[in-house]
């Protein structure tokens, strides 16, 4: 029977050409992007999922909340992973890892290399993470001070070899501390909220250990096994109490976390498991990039949306066509067919149809794939179809869309009554179906919300490219890893300075994009620090030259000039920390700032100038509080160019730091990349939006040119009439066309209020951000219309170009 | 007012010319009822499609009202016809998802005439074959006979100078058949109306006053004669 059955189903397809073809190409497309975006869901979704432990291991996150400025951290004290593991059982084992500036220079043969995969760890960093062991031992690697696993690539870079165990690597940290390696590991997976090529034993950490108040390492807590995260967070407060109030009574004259919360801020510590940080963290000092668990959602209500218009493509292509089926069921019926089995007989043709499409839509996502890839971000490869899991889930796939596609029709096919069938009077299909209206409403709404998104997110990262960030962005070149110069660095400023094409130089420590340093520090608006007047701002280290070179404005007051010996204590605030400080006119009033060595003390900084805001963060940050002080920031050196040839100038400052840093690596970026580079996720959402909906699109379009196809079919004989009756070529057009737009207009109604919601909320993270404007829907609207028109006008045309004499024969 | 001369029409089969029509020449006057006979596939319907403009002939030419139909492109053709021609179908033709009044009401919609002057031009046609209470109804809620009659009227609704009717009655009973005739020679008689109309039944073909028969694709002089000798 099953046999037959795909025998007929077989012929039914061939012998349907047009339709099969149809059919089968949505549903592979629909498909296909299923695929590629499980295989992106599932690689998002087993993130840090390879270590053994990994359902016991938690990192500390802080919540700090004071002086009106909040800070989530994914960073605690030094101290606090050995005193909860002192004082609270359930914890097994704790680990520490520090990167905080990320790279370090290593030293291959003569020359230093800059190594970004740093980091300093405890030495139980491998007893909690599981990694594999290419040589040494792992247990023991950290134990000592002067020792450095190194992962396999960073070993055959700098030894070519993978027996190194006992080698010797020089790093330029302490004025060149020798490193012994103890062991390589194979390199840390990709799906690793953390990757590094150095875990240096963190006893040669220059720190000031034993600070309960800086937050400045990433802590994760190995639980024992069947002992619950939750109980322990509830402890936090307690532990809290125990160890830091004591030291916050010093500086901040508070007492009792009440008076803390009081004053309105917050000290708050909570338990993240370590296979939730790839998706759910966003917090300051993360160990790596990553991700968002939305993006997992949208790209899955996006993969299914793109599946179930691709259904509704077949469902609508099969009801439409039941006409010509009907005939086979009357037949068969009068024949003793039950009902039952003419269900599994369609069921078995919708299966096939879903089998073959399957098929290509692995041809086209292995194709595709690349593409995919360098739009998501992702390093998946083909073998990930092959995963067993995976591998069963895809073949189960064609089951399900035969049955979700294939059952409303099959039931629709198999209830004909025979009698009405064979006598030849059935065209009920081709009428007007409010099902299939409202099917091909659903399609075009999703088609036309992702239309909407499509143009927000993108005039929203147009917004940030022209939005007026107060500060210049264009041709300025960053120069890094200028610290080696020590002394030098005077004297390589004045000769760049001297170089064509550079109009000014200064230093270039803090810059206003993501990845350049940062230091935040607290303030007190009198000479006595408490709770009223205390307040953090960052505190950026500039020269004279910075503001300038940077087209920053000074609102009040001057910048820093090297003729006033006093600007050593001189500070310059921006418009935000102005009005905090709520003077009238604050050039010249004073600020204090608690010193490091005594907590009583305050030191006085006057202020001599207002710069206006500029944004320092990304445009989803307000801009916060901000002050400069004449420092040296000098580990990385801006140059404002005014060059054609860039190219030309970057080579000659390559050679002025060679000449003052022989040895070390010459790296620059140009400041607008590095603004650009902020809005990454964002843009690769734009290209992801745009691809899935013109996918949507396609896919809809080829539902609807069938429908419209046999439309047309099935009113040939009205068409033939009307035009006898004298209607001209354009007035049928006009008559097959509106249907299908009348539909599209109510699929805009539905889909307008819908996407407005969605995108606003998507809009809702930035701080800045655009309001989306009426003629975006219109646009939208008018361009599905448009679109809608282009594949029902093409059988239009066929239709009413065909002779009527064909159509209104009777014989 | 029709002239056709040497018309032919041809389908290629294979490496054989199917002649569909061969050589006709004929002529019809203003005010004329003719019938068209001749067995299935003698290409009755084929010449009326031509006459009525719908359908070419590869050879010939056709004058109507002194002019060149066969010279003209096809939107000259369409608004001549527009104008000139109604067809009535024998499976009626009726648009199935329109009412009674709205599909009389299809033809002057091509033809750009006002609502106003519509809604009056309808009405009095629906008045005219007694069928203003139905004019809300569908197709499939009539007779045959009644979906023939509203036919007629749609083919009569731009005052046609001819009505081209292909087997009028060929679905209808034999009563309702009846009354269709009388009406076409009604028609004929009163309004000056010219009716083409192919037909099987002689009985039918009695109603005009010219009987033309066919048979594979020629006019059949022999038929006509025996017909006339018969009469």
């Amino acid at each position: 029977m099953l046999f037959n059955n795909l025998k007929i189903a077989w012929r039914t397809l061939v012998k349907n050409k047009f339709f099969s073809v149809l059919n089968i190409l949505g549903l592979a497309i629909g498909m296909a992007c299923f695929l590629l975006i499980a295989l992106y869901v599932t690689d998002e979704l087993s993130y840090d999922r390879f270590h053994k432990k990994a359902d016991r291991i938690y990192r500390i996150n802080s919540d700090i909340l004071f002086g009106g400025n909040s800070m989530s951290l994914a960073v605690t004290s030094d101290m606090m992973g050995s005193t909860i593991k002192k004082d609270y059982p359930e914890v097994e084992e704790f680990t520490r890892v520090y990167n905080s500036n990320g790279s370090r220079l290593v030293k291959k043969g003569n020359d230093f290399l800059q190594e970004l995969g740093v980091a300093y760890a405890d030495s139980t960093f491998f007893d909690i993470f599981s990694y594999e062991p290419v040589a040494g031992d792992l247990h023991t690697a950290l134990n000592e001070p002067n020792t450095v696993v190194i992962s396999e690539s960073a070993a055959m870079k700098y030894f070519s070899s993978l027996d190194v165990v006992g080698k010797n690597l020089e790093t330029d940290d302490n004025n060149g501390t020798i490193y012994k390696v103890t062991a390589v590991i194979r390199d840390m997976p990709k799906r690793s909220h953390f990757r590094f090529d150095f875990i240096f034993s963190m006893d040669n950490l220059n720190y000031g250990f034993g600070d309960f108040l800086s937050h400045n390492f990433a802590t994760f807590l190995l639980l024992k096994p069947g002992s619950s995260a939750a109980s322990l967070e509830k402890k936090f407060p307690e532990y809290v109490n125990r160890y830091i109030f004591p030291m916050l009574q010093q500086t901040m004259q508070v007492k009792t976390i009440a008076d803390l919360e009081k004053s309105g801020s917050k000290l708050e510590y909570s338990l993240m498991p370590l296979t939730d940080i790839h998706l759910h963290s966003a917090r300051v000092a993360e160990l790596g990039i990553n991700s968002d668990i939305r993006y997992v959602y949208i790209f899955l209500a996006v993969a299914v949306f793109i599946l179930l218009i691709a259904c509704i493509n077949f469902m609508n292509l099969s009801t439409a066509r039941s006409a010509n089926r009907a005939r086979e069921v009357g037949i068969r019926k009068v024949l003793g067919t039950t009902y039952h089995t003419l269900i599994r007989q369609f069921l078995t043709e919708s299966t096939l149809i879903s089998f073959l499409s399957l098929l290509i839509a692995i041809v086209i996502a292995a194709l595709v794939l690349p593409l995919f890839n360098d739009i998501a971000g992702k390093e998946i490869s083909l073998a990930n179809f092959f995963q067993p899991l995976f591998l069963v889930s895809m073949l189960a796939l064609p089951f399900v869309i035969g049955l979700l596609a294939g059952t409303y029709p099959a039931f629709f096919l198999s209830s004909f009554k025979p009698i009405t069938v064979l006598k030849g009077k059935l065209s009920g299909g081709a009428k007007k179906s409010n099902l299939r209206s409202t099917l091909v409403v659903l399609q075009f709404s999703m088609a036309i919300i992702l239309i909407v998104g499509t143009i927000v997110v993108y005039r929203q990262l147009a917004y940030i490219q022209q939005k007026k960030l107060g500060f210049s962005k264009e041709q300025v070149m960053v120069i890094n890893n200028t610290q080696v110069m020590g002394d030098g660095t005077r004297a390589f400023k004045n000769e760049l300075l001297r170089l064509p094409g550079v109009k000014a130089v200064s230093s270039g420590g803090y810059l206003p994009v993501a990845g350049s340093s940062r230091n935040d520090n607290t303030f007190s608006k009198e000479a006595v620090m408490d709770m009223k007047n205390g307040f953090n701002m960052q505190v950026w280290g500039v020269d004279e030259n910075y503001i300038p070179l940077l087209g920053m404005e000074i609102k009040q007051g001057r910048n820093f000039s090297k003729e006033f010996v006093s600007d050593s204590m001189a500070i310059i605030i921006n418009e935000t920390t102005a009005d905090m400080l709520g003077y009238d006119d604050p050039v010249g009033k004073k600020i204090y700032k608690s010193q490091s060595n005594s907590q009583a003390e305050m030191l006085a900084y006057t202020i001599i100038g207002v710069v206006k805001n500029f944004h320092f963060e990304s445009l989803k940050q307000k801009i916060g509080p901000l002050c400069m002080r004449l420092r040296n920031a000098d580990w990385s050196i801006a140059v404002k160019m005014d060059a054609t040839n860039v190219q030309n100038l970057v080579k000659q400052v390559e050679q002025k730091y060679a000449a003052h840093a022989a040895g070390f690596p010459f790296g620059y970026s140009f400041l607008d990349a590095s603004f650009n580079n902020m809005y990454k996720a964002e843009s690769k959402a734009g290209k992801l939006a745009f691809s899935f909906a013109v996918l949507a699109i396609l896919i809809a379009c080829l539902g609807l040119f069938g429908l419209a196809a046999y439309m047309a079919e099935q009113r040939n004989k009205e068409i033939g009439v009307r035009k006898v009756l004298g209607a001209s070529v354009n007035q049928i057009m006009v008559l097959l066309s509106m249907d299908f737009l009348k539909l599209v207009a109510i699929s805009a109604c539905l889909a307008f209020p819908l996407s407005w919601i969605v995108m606003n909320k998507w809009l809702e993270d930035f701080a800045f951000r655009i309001n989306i404007g009426w003629w975006v829907f219109l646009v939208a609207g008018l361009l599905a219309a448009l679109i809608a028109l282009v594949t029902v006008g093409f059988q239009a045309l066929k239709a009413a170009l065909n002779n009527p004499v064909k159509s209104i024969r009777t014989e | 007012m029709i002239k056709l001369k040497n018309i032919t029409k041809w389908v290629n089969n294979g490496n054989n010319r199917v002649f569909l029509l061969k050589d006709i020449n004929l002529q019809f006057n203003e005010g004329e009822f003719i019938s068209i006979m001749g067995p299935s596939g003698s290409g009755k319907s084929t010449l009326l499609n031509v006459i009525g403009m719908i359908d070419d002939a590869d050879e010939g030419e056709y004058h109507f009202l002194d002019q060149a139909v066969h010279e003209m492109k096809e939107k000259q053709r369409a608004l001549l016809y527009k104008q000139h021609i109604g067809f009535v179908f024998q499976a009626y033709h009726l648009i199935d998802e329109l009412t009674v009044y709205e599909n009389i009401e299809t033809p002057l919609l091509y033809q750009n005439i006002k609502s106003s002057d519509r809604k009056a031009m309808v009405a009095d046609m629906l008045d005219r074959f007694n069928i203003v209470g139905k004019k809300d109804l569908f197709p499939n809620q009539l007779s045959g006979g009644q979906q023939q009659l509203v036919g007629i009227a749609r083919a009569l609704i731009g005052a046609p100078t001819v009505i081209l009717a292909d087997e009028p009655t060929g679905n209808l009973n034999s009563k309702q058949g009846e009354e269709i005739m009388e009406l076409f020679r009604e028609l004929n008689e009163k309004d000056g109306v010219t009716i083409i109309q192919v037909t099987h039944s002689e009985k039918n073909a009695a109603y005009g006053n010219r009987i033309i028969h066919l048979l594979d694709g020629r006019v059949d002089h022999h038929a006509m004669e025996q017909y006339t000798k018969t009469v």
